[in-house]
């Protein structure tokens, strides 16, 4: 397999676990307004608890759906403990901003508290190797790039053909119209928390699996590449994301090839910074 | 005793890089989530700048430069160093990009520099950075561990604290300083008052990283290592937690944030440690970290003023001037008496109500003296549409004008071409005379002819007499280099600033105002201190938006009769107005816009008797 | 327009409502009511307060004094969607759709609250009383000229079949032509079929002639009430959009 199609199937795989992270940020602050810098360490929570049911001796895949059901709960709960509240009482979005990072580090370091400040990894077999149009990848890769498809198929499908969906973009839109049509949104929001978070915990556990060891701060340089994927597609906007995480993640992982890896996430850097200065709204412009 | 030296220079050095930040983002509202970067910046170029060339110390780190400077010139490198480092940052803090965005562009900005300074070994040694960063004024005769030689470098970096301090005040409390507070509080309307956004936040941006620059030369030569580990993001969280515990907008508060956060975490972190050695080790610094969440979100819901809130800023008015003019000023001030008779004065001499049928006063109006602002022919269309089409007028020197018109009949967008702050399509535009459609807005502010704007404009943490100076023309404090000379260079510019708002507030009566924060007035008395502001300016003519939309009746009538008062002392005045009975009342003549154009002219009575008018009003 | 169907109409009363965006009140102590199967205008000057008595009766702006009525429920500062689904239809001024969705996608969250099988056949329904939109129904509805995008709105609300319409200025900045059509077909349409139908208006001449009763607002007060032929006789009434000196008495009693 030559250096390129390493590379290539190595951008894959950031690209997937990318996509399910930056989905979940971006409907997340197109449907509730709160830019949620606390994103990342709730996906570190999210794979901490799959480690510990993994611990246990489940299966992984197993306790990725435990890291999903925690994560959601616990977006739920930033929401309904913090961020609304703030909200309701006419808080700057800046100042929101600030809390969320607050709350990051009360997340990450409340994570690291328990578990210490050691790199762990999951227990978990490999699987053989497929071999495709050049690229190599292992079973397990190949379940966390099918597992982040079957997110973003169903993400669209729930966005496009569902009444909750629709009521979600719409809620993006125009929360006071949704109002006045008798959604509400409240529960709506909720609901959209919800969802993100799960989405939030399945990005934490395949990241976890992907980089192979991993510790409570791990997820501070994937920030970047998750803040950049959303800029760079239009903050708000999920196919956009989409897009990001795709272009995202095969530059940084193809760079890597070329130039040394520890360099790669200088493009995702250039590009969110260039899409700050030249096109604030991202390539596909306006909000879901 | 060494301990404690070190907890002293820690936090001066706390304390100068929250002034920093205290004033870029307590004063001039610019959210830095990168700030730590340039206090490393700092901190590398200080110990490059006193460090000999890397092939002295045996080659055991390698770094850039080695330049072997003496003191003081590190800790000057460091502070140019945090400085320069703003300057390709300006682009996130223009117009365009929203205040949360361009933080998060900051945030990863130092998130990543940091991941490189680790990995690109030649700059700064890479993950294990710098060591043996050789301390100031060393000698034989003082040696860098003598007790006196520490004694002596924690004095003088609380001097040098005090001196950051006094240096930020003195900023802060100058014009320059009130330019930002306004910038920070309604960035859209300072815009619009001629204040250069992107140069103040630029200079927000070069002058904060110069004192974080400095804080971190001032570190490194006293610890002498410097690495990555040392300004991780979350760093710059710690500074942020420090200001806003303290008190945003208030440098006494960010001194107590710094002792309390920075310094007060690492001390008790460093004696439960001591009194419990068998935790494990990572156990307290997270915690300390989880604690700093806490606070922050604490804070900011249960004290978002810190514990040391913003004060007001109280400026003593100057006694009344003994213009002539005095007595006429005053009359206003009691509307109920007063106004009345003066209100029947104005109104009988230009257009006696008993002519109802008199040709309107554009007819009359050839005399060239007399006419202050003339449009011939303006249009103004939006891809097709004629906002204003073929809109010719002429406003008399001395009146107050009305302009009125059903919903989209094209005032509001008349006013702005006759501003300026929109460009006509077709047509002239002449002030006293002198061709002005194609001069700027601003320039058109310059020559006398100010606006004023719909929305309400106020700045709220600033008083109202502040709100009034924000707006003095020609102030020589207005700028950062005028603020950094000092208050003798401009303290004869604020003075006459001061006493033309005095004038001002007595005219409307608001002298008791005068320092109350602009945010806790009442919708009424906040479009009166609009209007006061654009007085500042000294112009001739005045261009009022709906300035009594939204008012109480009765405070209505009382601006009503204090522009009639200013009219009368020479003002012009075109002013766009909703109620009607307004115009009845104050505004002669009155000039009626639909579909884009002007259908009649006279006073309120004539019109009312035009079948046009009334059908425009009932048609729409 | 199949106008074959007929709903049940509810009263919907404004009683002394008192309300504004914060410390100071953009209304006050204003009455109206509306009756099923009449249209009731409201007109007078810009800034007059229509816009905001509306959002005040839907929930949208804050209730300080009085009370809102919907029959003989009381629904005063009820949030908008319990609004809706007490069957109150809200057509706002501006931001009337959701512009990123498509022209079937907002009037899908007009039938939010329908069965997913009534859905299809109010869509139907509605495009047969705007048979325009049924060309455009995959198109966004940002993307649209104004007056279809007033359709849209319009369309939007008559997805859940309404008892009580509240439409705000449903005229604005539309030409001549299309703003009579729209009055008198639609407007007039839907209190025909039963509905109360409440609508403010800046076009007092054309509205006038679709209203069963029209109140007059001035400086955020009532000022005067009636039927639209008692109001065009009087000079009041020219008076109240022109601003002929101080507020007049109400030519009848408030109830």
């Amino acid at each position: 397999m030559s250096i390129f199609m390493a590379s290539v199937g190595f951008g894959l795989i950031t690209s997937a676990v990318l996509a399910i992270a930056a989905v979940g940020f971006t409907l997340q602050f197109a449907v509730t307004d709160v830019l949620n810098l606390a994103f990342a360490a709730v996906m570190t929570a999210g794979a901490f608890v799959a480690y510990w049911i993994n611990q246990l001796g489940v299966s992984i895949w197993l306790a990725l759906v435990v890291a999903m059901i925690a994560c959601s709960v616990l977006s739920v709960a930033l929401n309904l403990g913090v961020y609304a509240p703030f909200q309701r009482r006419g808080t700057s979005p800046i100042t929101i901003v600030i809390v969320s990072l607050g709350m990051a580090l009360i997340i990450e370091f409340g994570v690291e508290a328990i578990v210490g400040g050691i790199n762990v990894s999951y227990t978990m077999s490999q699987g053989g190797t497929l071999e495709a149009g050049g690229l190599i990848l292992t079973t397990v890769q190949l379940t966390i790039i099918a597992i982040s498809l079957v997110v973003m198929a169903g993400a669209h499908a729930l966005l496009r053909y569902t009444k909750l969906g629709k009521a979600m973009r719409a809620t993006a839109a125009n929360r006071s119209l949704a109002r006045n049509c008798g959604i509400r949104t409240g529960r709506v929001i909720t609901f959209t928390w919800a969802l993100t978070g799960a989405l939030c915990g399945v990005a934490g556990t395949v990241f976890a699996i992907d980089v192979g060891s991993f510790g409570p701060t791990s997820t501070d340089l994937f920030v970047v590449l998750i803040l950049a994927a959303v800029f760079l597609g239009g903050p708000g906007h999920a196919y956009g994301a989409m897009l990001g995480a795709a272009a995202i993640g095969l530059a940084t992982e193809v760079s890597a090839a070329y130039i040394q890896p520890d360099y790669k996430y200088v493009i995702a850097f250039v590009a969110l910074l260039a899409t700050l200065a030249v096109r604030p709204s991202g390539l596909l412009g306006a909000r879901t | 005793m060494s301990y404690l030296i070190t907890l002293v220079v820690y936090g001066a050095v706390d304390v100068i890089a929250c002034l920093g930040l205290s004033l870029q983002f307590g004063i001039g509202g610019v959210t830095n989530f990168g700030y730590i970067i340039f206090q490393a910046a700092g901190a590398y170029v200080a110990a490059i700048l006193a460090l000999p060339p890397e092939s002295a110390n045996g080659g055991f780190q390698r770094y850039i430069g080695g330049f072997d400077l003496p003191f003081p010139l590190p800790w000057v490198g460091a502070a140019v160093a945090g400085g320069v480092l703003a300057l390709p940052f300006t682009f996130l803090v223009g117009r365009r990009l929203r205040g949360d965005f361009a933080a998060v562009g900051l945030l990863v900005t130092a998130v990543l520099l940091n991941l490189l300074v680790m990995n690109f070994v030649p700059l700064f040694n890479g993950d294990a950075g710098l060591a043996s960063v050789p301390a100031p004024l060393q000698s034989a005769v003082m040696p860098v561990t003598s007790s006196s030689y520490q004694w002596e470098f924690a004095v003088g970096v609380v001097v040098l604290a005090a001196a950051v301090f006094w240096f930020i005040r003195h900023i802060t409390e100058s014009p320059y300083g009130r330019a930002l507070r306004a910038m920070r509080d309604n960035d859209k309307v300072a815009d619009s008052l001629g204040t250069n956004l992107l140069s103040l936040r630029t200079g927000m941006l070069v002058v904060g990283g110069a004192i974080a620059g400095l804080s971190g030369g001032v570190l490194v030569t006293f610890i002498s290592v410097w690495s990555p580990p040392a300004w991780t993001y979350a760093e710059t969280i710690v500074l942020f937690a420090a200001v806003i515990i303290g008190g945003r907008g208030n440098h006494v508060g960010a001194v107590v944030g710094a002792v309390l956060v920075p310094v007060g975490f690492e001390e008790s972190t460093r004696l439960i440690t001591n009194a419990n050695p068998s935790l494990p080790p990572n156990l307290l610094p997270s915690l300390q970290w989880v604690a700093i969440g806490l606070l922050i979100a604490a804070f900011l819901w249960f004290r978002p003023a810190g514990i040391l809130p913003e004060r007001r800023r109280l400026i003593a008015l100057p006694a009344p001037s003994t213009q002539p003019r005095a007595h006429a000023q005053q009359a206003p001030a009691e509307p109920d008496r007063a106004g009345v008779p003066d209100r029947a004065v104005v109104k009988v001499q230009p257009a006696p109500p008993s002519a109802p049928t008199s040709p309107p006063p554009a007819d009359t109006a050839t005399a060239p003296p007399d006419i202050v602002l003339e449009a011939t022919d303006v249009s103004r269309e939006f891809g097709g549409v004629h906002a204003v089409s073929g809109v010719s007028l002429s406003v008399t020197r001395g009146t107050l004008t009305g302009l009125i018109g059903p919903n989209g009949a094209g005032k509001s967008t008349l006013l702005a071409l006759l501003a300026g702050t929109d460009r006509v399509s077709a047509g002239t535009i002449r002030y006293q005379g002198q061709d002005v459609t194609n001069v700027a807005a601003f320039r058109r502010a310059r020559l006398g002819l100010v606006r004023t704007f719909q929305l309400a404009s106020e700045f709220k943490r600033l008083t109202v007499l502040e709100n009034l100076l924000s707006a003095a023309p020609g102030n020589r404090g207005a700028g950062f280099f005028g603020a950094a000379a000092g208050r003798r260079y401009w303290r004869d510019d604020e003075a006459a600033a001061i006493a033309k708002a005095a004038d001002i507030l007595r005219r409307f009566g608001l002298e008791g105002l005068a320092n109350s924060n602009a945010g806790d007035l009442s919708g009424g008395q906040r479009r009166l201190v609009e209007i006061m502001r654009a007085l500042m300016t000294e112009p001739r003519m005045l261009l009022l938006d709906e300035p009594m939309a939204g008012v109480h009746p009765e405070l209505a009538r009382r601006i009503g009769d204090l522009l009639v008062g200013l009219c009368r002392d020479g003002m012009t005045i075109l002013m766009v107005e909703h109620e009607l009975a307004i115009m009845d009342e104050f505004c002669d003549p009155v000039i009626v816009m639909a579909d884009g154009s002007v259908l009649a002219q006279g006073t309120m009575a004539q019109l009312r008797d035009r079948t046009e008018v009334v059908e425009a009003y009932l048609v729409g | 327009m199949s106008a074959d169907r007929t709903v049940a109409g509810a009263r919907i009363q404004a009683e002394g409502v008192t309300a504004g965006y914060s410390a100071d009140p953009v209304i006050r102590a204003i009455s109206v009511q509306a009756q099923p199967g009449q249209v009731t205008s409201i007109v007078g000057p810009n800034g007059s307060g229509k816009s905001t008595l509306l959002k005040s009766l839907v929930g949208v702006v804050r209730v300080s004094a009085g009370r809102v009525l919907l029959g003989d429920r009381v629904i005063t500062n009820m949030p908008p969607e319990e609004v809706a689904r007490a069957g109150v239809g809200y057509v706002p001024q501006v931001d009337d759709v959701f512009a990123p969705l498509t022209v079937m996608e907002n009037l899908e969250m007009g039938g939010y609250l329908l069965a997913r099988a009534a859905i299809a056949d109010r869509v139907e329904h509605v495009l047969s009383v705007f048979p325009r939109l049924k060309t455009m129904a995959r198109r966004p509805a940002g993307k649209l000229s104004g007056g279809e995008r007033k359709m849209l709105a319009m369309g939007r609300v008559l997805m859940l079949e309404p008892s009580v319409f509240l439409l705000d200025e449903p005229t604005a900045n539309l030409a001549p032509a299309i703003a009579g059509a729209l009055l008198e077909e639609h407007v007039r349409q839907l209190a025909d079929r039963g509905a109360a139908v409440l609508i403010v208006e800046q076009r007092a001449k054309a509205v006038l002639a679709v209203s069963d009763r029209t109140y007059v607002l001035g400086g955020g007060e009532l000022r005067m009430e009636g039927t639209p032929a008692e109001l065009a006789g009087s000079p009041e009434f020219v008076d109240s959009f022109l601003g002929g000196g101080r507020p007049r008495a109400l030519p009848s009693t408030e109830t």
